[in-house]
């Protein structure tokens, strides 16, 4: 998700399909948590702004646009939000057209109208966002409980008149109120709750604007103050059947470009697929958009390493091959990372923070945007074919990484699962594991008359150099179990980073071991050399912690007799 | 970024400040080529001030061991950071590259 830069990505007039006569100016920006795409419509009758967004000078070219249209034909305005989170709306605060609010008609539902009004600071998520607004009038209360049915005539101190009938789609049992404004063209409004209460999908001929709801299931999407699964799952549902049954051409979101109707067909089921996959998320509100902020920060450190590093073992791996006159297979290492777009992704997440830091610290904007980075460096690469070649301990590592800040992302905490388990035998698997090649000499000499099976094993053999294999390891074993209940793959995880980071500052001496000490069990791993990466940098350090906390046990680090010695310490049993 | 380049006693040293990244990989690559389009083929590259290379940075690097290959060319990298040494080692290029300490340490040997 790259930051928005205010400017319009498309900027002009169409018309709007299946509506004669109504025009249409999508301005779509580039997608961020700052400020949604506006749409303009124009019709014999009526000008309609739907969301405004959430930055000033957005709202500022929109009401330019809307002078040029005024001064060709004057008619009366709306500003129809399709919910009332301040992305959708607060840049329209800083324009003198709001200090008139009687040239214009602000059309909300009902509950996202009553938070304007009040000042509402969590429905509007005006505290998340740290976007402060001011209450407003809300003219147009859509879905009022109060309204006189089938249907009202209401005139406006704009001048505009409407009439505006109630009912219900047919088998999708949506909500729906179809406004009149003249004898052009009418607007549809359909209730649409679960982003928020007040979400509604509007529909102009063929177009339907549908604000949030196709990312409502999305990771630190859902979950926000106000969003419901189950009146999701209903709305996604009617939306698709709506679109269905044709008659819509192009759906235009809240976020993002615009999508063809068959392929939102395509999307939705997928959308309702991953919001029944959503019990029982937490709230993010605040404080845990601040946490997993924080958790952000630590988890992209990391992930920029593991990723530098993978991608420069495959340069390696490249190299060598090429030195060996072995460029077929080179050739072949060197696709399975795409380095650059990887040293992309990770540099505009180091940017975005570092301007984060020196502006407005908005934790939620880094929660998403760490969240967009992960996403993309998901779908890059493939830890099947990468585990083959290089270290698959990097690959598990760097997997598992992202799949954390995604779970956490989602609302739900990272998995732990704990079992008992002898520290001994574990941490004697794990270093012997960090000690030999993957593939012994007598497989290498078996594989010599099977080309694909040699390439596979020499990739393998270049690309896993064991951690160890140079560095004087003594094991400190007792003789008896030392028993823990712990999550076996995190410890092999934490013990990992902890001999990479000793090795990687220069360590070639380590002393491991692992001993009961009254209730507790300790493993202690010391090594020589400068002073381990994890004690210069907080987030490292905080990283590890964390990793030693959802093991099951606890990390401290001492410095003693010219060595570095971190203990991970677990209850016995 | 900032690179200083000085010559002693016929070796190149070019010492760099700063992170190597996406952006800056490509000037430290082209203050490389403009030595060795040059004919100094000795070049020492400095890293005390270097806090974070990409897999960007890598590759110039890569790229510069496969130019300094020829006998009587000279390629090595000094002063590395903790960081950066370890990103070194874990990717296995101190297996490419001569690593020194210190600049003395790297010109004593040359």
């Amino acid at each position: 998700m790259p930051p928005g830069d205010g400017q319009p990505d498309s900027v002009q007039w169409e018309p709007v399909p299946g509506a004669p006569g109504a025009a249409f100016y999508p301005l779509i920006r580039k997608i961020d948590a700052v400020s949604s795409n506006s749409y303009l419509i124009t019709t014999p009758d009526v000008i309609i702004l739907i969301d405004p967004g959430g930055l000033p000078e957005q709202a500022a070219h929109l009401f330019r646009v809307i002078g040029m249209c005024q001064a060709r034909d004057a008619r009366p305005l709306f500003i129809f939000l399709t919910h009332a989170h301040t992305d959708h709306f607060v840049g329209i605060q800083a324009d003198p057209a709001c200090a008139h609010p009687d040239t214009l008609v602000f059309a909300v539902e009902q509950s996202g109208a009553y938070a304007i009004e009040s000042g509402d600071t969590t429905v509007t998520q005006s505290d998340l966002m740290q976007a402060p607004f001011f209450p407003m009038k809300v003219q147009l209360h859509l879905f009022s409980q109060a309204r006189v049915y089938p249907s009202e005539d209401m005139s406006f101190p704009n001048g505009a008149r409407i009439t505006i009938t109630r009912d219900q789609t047919g088998a999708a049992g949506l909500p729906r109120e179809r406004i009149v404004f003249g004898l052009g063209q009418d607007l549809t409004v359909y209730h649409t709750p679960g982003h928020s209460p007040d979400s509604i999908c509007l529909q102009m001929g063929e177009l339907l604007f549908t604000g949030d709801l196709l990312f409502a299931a999305s990771p630190g999407i859902a979950g926000v103050t106000g969003w419901s699964q189950e009146t999701l799952i209903h709305s996604l549902g009617a939306i698709e059947m709506l679109i269905a049954n044709g008659g819509i051409r192009l759906v235009c979101p809240g976020h993002g470009r615009a999508i063809p109707a068959a392929d939102a067909l395509r999307m939705l089921p997928a959308v309702r697929a991953d919001a029944r996959n959503l019990d029982n998320i937490a709230e993010m509100e605040p404080d845990r958009a601040a946490r997993t902020a924080a958790f952000a920060g630590d988890c992209m450190e990391q992930v920029n390493e593991l990723f530098t590093i993978m991608s420069g073992r495959l340069q390696y791996v490249s190299f060598i091959l090429d030195e060996l006159g072995e460029s077929g297979i080179a050739d072949q290492s060197s696709t399975l990372i795409r380095g650059d777009m990887i040293d992309e992704l990770l540099e505009a997440f180091h940017n975005f923070a570092e301007e984060q830091r020196k502006g407005l610290d908005v934790p939620i904007h880094r929660v998403l945007k760490a969240g967009q980075v992960i996403a993309k460096l998901e779908r890059t690469f493939n830890r099947d074919e990468l585990s083959a070649i290089i270290d698959p301990s990097l690959v598990r590592r760097a997997g598992r990484l992202l799949s954390d800040y995604t779970t956490m992302l989602r609302g739900f905490t990272p998995p732990s699962e704990c079992s008992d388990c002898d520290l001994n035998t574990l941490t004697e698997s794990v270093v012997s594991g960090l000690s030999v090649p993957p593939f012994t000499d007598d497989e290498v000499l078996s594989s010599a008359d099977d080309d694909a099976a040699f390439s596979r094993i020499l990739l393998a053999r270049i690309g896993t150099p064991p951690l160890l294999a140079d560095v004087e390891v003594t094991v400190l074993s007792e003789a008896d179990p030392v028993q823990v209940c712990i999550d076996r793959e995190h410890f092999t995880d934490l013990l990992t980073y902890l001999l990479e980071d000793l090795v990687g500052t220069g360590a070639d001496r380590i002393e491991i071991g692992a001993r009961r000490t009254g209730r507790n069990a300790i493993v202690r791993v010391a090594g020589n050399g400068p002073s381990p990466g994890a004690l210069r940098e907080r987030r490292t350090w905080r990283f590890l912690e964390g990793l030693a906390e959802r093991t099951g046990g606890s990390l401290t680090f001492h410095e003693l007799e010219g060595k570095h010695q971190f203990e991970f310490t677990a209850p016995a049993v | 970024m900032d690179i200083k380049a000085a010559n002693r006693d016929g070796n190149t040293i070019l010492s760099v400040n700063g992170r190597i990244d996406t952006l800056t990989a490509p000037e430290l690559e082209q203050a490389i080529n403009t030595e060795i389009v040059r004919g100094n083929k000795k070049i020492l590259l400095v890293f005390s001030g270097v806090t974070y290379i990409s897999s960007g940075g890598l590759r110039v690097l890569l790229a510069t061991a496969k130019k300094l290959k020829n006998p009587g060319d000279k390629f090595g990298i000094s002063s590395l950071q903790p960081e950066v040494l370890k990103v070194f080692r874990l990717a296995g290029f101190t297996s490419i590259f001569s690593i020194y300490p210190s600049e003395g340490e790297a010109l004593a040997t040359w």
